[in-house]
């Protein structure tokens, strides 16, 4: 593909003139099409005061595809895996055309917020959560502080 | 769903290794016996055995004379198809419709275009389906009719095309217009090389046989305009300047490509929501698949040849705006601007006539909100037609049980593959049974006993095999004249 499809473009210009509170994507320099992002942890859940890296991918077919997103930052959530891959359903099979990039991240931030073990990623983070949910959150909320604290 | 038009055979069926895409689509049984080399004479059993019990049940290999769904179809077919297909594609300026056209502009990829294009060119001339409008990039409601008309003018009948694609860098086309290109295959080649060789060749030239095909339509267009500029004498197909500001003065945004198109688009059958047709016909079901498929990435993909192939399923797509199943769209055309095919001819259009349909139109909309108004003025509602998302891809029964014919002939190749290794060897995949795991074959019959099997059950197991294939098979095309 040569030319970026104008949905990228104007996607991209409305993110910059009306950006969704909480969550920053900028388009690289080199690709339009591979944008670094972030996530605040949402205020009451363990990853709050957080701020999560995160990249995020349109492939050629996009809309018609959904975008890849992975978190770059490490965190400990059940439905995360140590690659950072998330296990979302509007990334796989109930994406839809009509949904967008901030679309995408307000899920991600909501799953934060509302984890579900019972359809895990990371097994051993979801069995914990099963287990001991207080101690898992604890993890969790030890792991941002760790990982996810902007430097000053 | 009664018989479905064998159209359109999409590269689904081109990743069969099954599927005799070669020229020489006889004697399979004997080749492929050759090639499994120094294996015991079960193996050629085996694969004779398998040969026959498909090849019977699909009609004489060889011989595609017969039509249907699932006959399968020969290379030159199926190239054919492709190409009948790519032509339905291209935009013509005089193939005109209330001022769009019956082609995509071509905003997304050739190879996503799989619907079936006569199906659409028919519900675009009966206005079921908006046409293919060209889209612009922005729209500026400040323009005066004078830009918009000077835009329009100069908006091209397609997206331009890449002319050295990466895809098909390297790939010769040689002489297009020869229709045959065998020459420029090398003969010395495996088969299968060979074969791949062909298709990729047969993509390069159909790709740049499509720029040609547009750039001819364009240029045609180009000097019609410019005659028509220059004589008085107007021509027929083109546009009046009225109808091309009636057209995009009224347009509005695509809420899928974020392109500007002239109205009125179709609307979700479900929630309202408009789409332009280009988006729409990308609409589609997902391929057929397992259900409940948990995609766990770290863990190995069960292999599908492990799966009973008749548990995979194919669900219609949901409506992309509010997820509704089985997607679907009305479209009520514009009233007063019925140009080109089926309509008067575009140069003829004044918007003296749209005025006055206009003025009636407001009225309507007047009746209309007082209610219980009887509908004397031939607007009944109930005359919106529904058009499904399946309805441009009737295809998708045939390709599920393709597919699954598919997974059930690679599942029993490979457990006779595997029979056959335990025939010549014994001791085959028997030493490490925890980690002789990985290999896909051993995999397959792994919950079976290896060690104390004879060849007279191993036989019987083939058997057992090829006549359930045969039967999957006649199952298929009992069912297909039950239809």
């Amino acid at each position: 593909m040569a030319s970026l499809p104008k949905r990228i473009i104007k996607e991209t210009e409305r993110l910059i003139t009306d950006p969704v509170p909480g969550i920053t994507a900028e388009p690289h320099d080199d690709n339009l099409r591979y944008f670094e992002v972030t996530v605040e942890g949402p205020v009451g859940s363990p990853y709050e005061n957080g701020i999560f890296q995160l990249e995020l991918y349109l492939p050629d077919d996009y809309p018609m595809e959904a975008p890849k997103v992975r978190f770059l930052t490490k965190i400990y959530h059940p439905n995360i895996d140590r690659l950072g891959r998330i296990c979302l359903d509007v990334l796989k099979t109930n994406w839809s055309p009509a949904l967008q990039i901030r679309t995408v991240l307000l899920s991600i931030q909501a799953l934060l917020a509302s984890p579900n073990p019972n359809d895990p990623l990371a097994n051993d983070v979801a069995e914990d959560w099963i287990k001991d949910e207080e101690a898992a959150k604890q993890t969790a909320k030890k792991w941002s502080k760790l990982y996810a604290t902007p430097k000053q | 769903m009664g018989n479905v038009p064998t159209k359109l055979d999409d590269g689904s069926y081109q990743g069969d290794s099954r599927t005799n895409t070669s020229v020489s689509s006889s004697s399979n049984s004997n080749t492929s016996a050759a090639s499994s080399g120094n294996r015991s004479r079960h193996a050629s059993l085996v694969n004779a055995i398998l040969n026959s019990g498909s090849g019977g049940a699909m009609g004489s290999p060889g011989h595609s004379r017969n039509v249907g769904p699932y006959a399968r179809k020969s290379t030159r077919e199926r190239e054919e198809i492709k190409e009948r297909h790519a032509k339905n594609l291209v935009v013509k300026y005089d193939e005109n419709v209330d001022g769009g056209f019956m082609a995509p502009f071509g905003c997304y990829s050739f190879d996503k275009l799989d619907y079936d294009s006569g199906i659409v060119r028919g519900l675009i001339v009966n206005r079921k389906l908006a046409p293919f409008y060209t889209p612009l990039q922005d729209f500026d409601d400040s323009w005066s009719r004078m830009e918009i008309i000077k835009i329009v003018d100069g908006l091209p009948l397609h997206a331009s095309f890449n002319e050295n694609p990466e895809e098909f860098e390297d790939v010769p086309i040689g002489n297009l217009r020869k229709p045959n290109f065998d020459y420029l295959i090398d003969k010395s080649l495996p088969k299968k090389e060979k074969r791949r060789l062909h298709s990729k060749i047969f993509q390069a030239r159909l790709y740049r046989k499509r720029m040609l095909w547009q750039e001819k339509a364009n240029e045609t267009f180009l000097e019609h305009k410019i005659e028509a500029r220059k004589n008085t004498s107007k021509n027929k197909y083109l546009p009046s300047d009225d109808l091309k500001y009636e057209l995009y003065k009224n347009g509005s945004e695509c809420p899928i490509c974020f392109l500007y198109v002239p109205g009125p688009l179709n609307l979700s059958k479900c929630c309202q929501q408009p789409i332009c047709t280009e988006c729409f016909v990308q609409i589609r079901r997902a391929d057929p698949h397992f259900p409940h498929e948990e995609v766990d990435p770290t863990q190995p993909v069960t292999d599908d040849s492990e799966k009973d192939p008749n548990l995979l399923i194919s669900e219609a797509a949901n409506c992309p705006y509010c997820a509704t199943p089985d997607f679907s769209i009305t479209y009520q055309p514009p009233e007063g601007r019925r140009t080109g095919l089926g309509g008067e001819p575009p140069y003829k259009f004044t918007s003296q006539s749209q005025s006055a349909v206009e003025n009636s139109e407001k009225h309507g909309v007047l009746t209309k909100e007082s209610p219980l108004v009887e509908g004397d003025d031939l607007k009944p509602a109930k005359s919106v037609h529904v058009i499904m998302s399946d309805t441009i891809r009737p295809n998708w029964e045939v390709r599920l049980n393709k597919e699954r014919m598919r997974l059930a002939r690679r599942s029993a190749n490979a457990t006779a593959i595997h029979v056959s290794n335990r025939l010549i060897d014994p001791d085959y995949n028997n030493d490490g049974s925890g980690n002789g795991d990985s290999s896909p074959v051993g995999t397959n019959t792994s919950n079976r006993d290896r060690s104390d099997v004879t060849i007279e059950e191993l036989e019987n197991q083939m058997l057992n095999e090829a006549i359930r294939l045969s039967l999957e098979d006649k199952k298929h095309s009992s069912s297909r004249q039950r239809k």
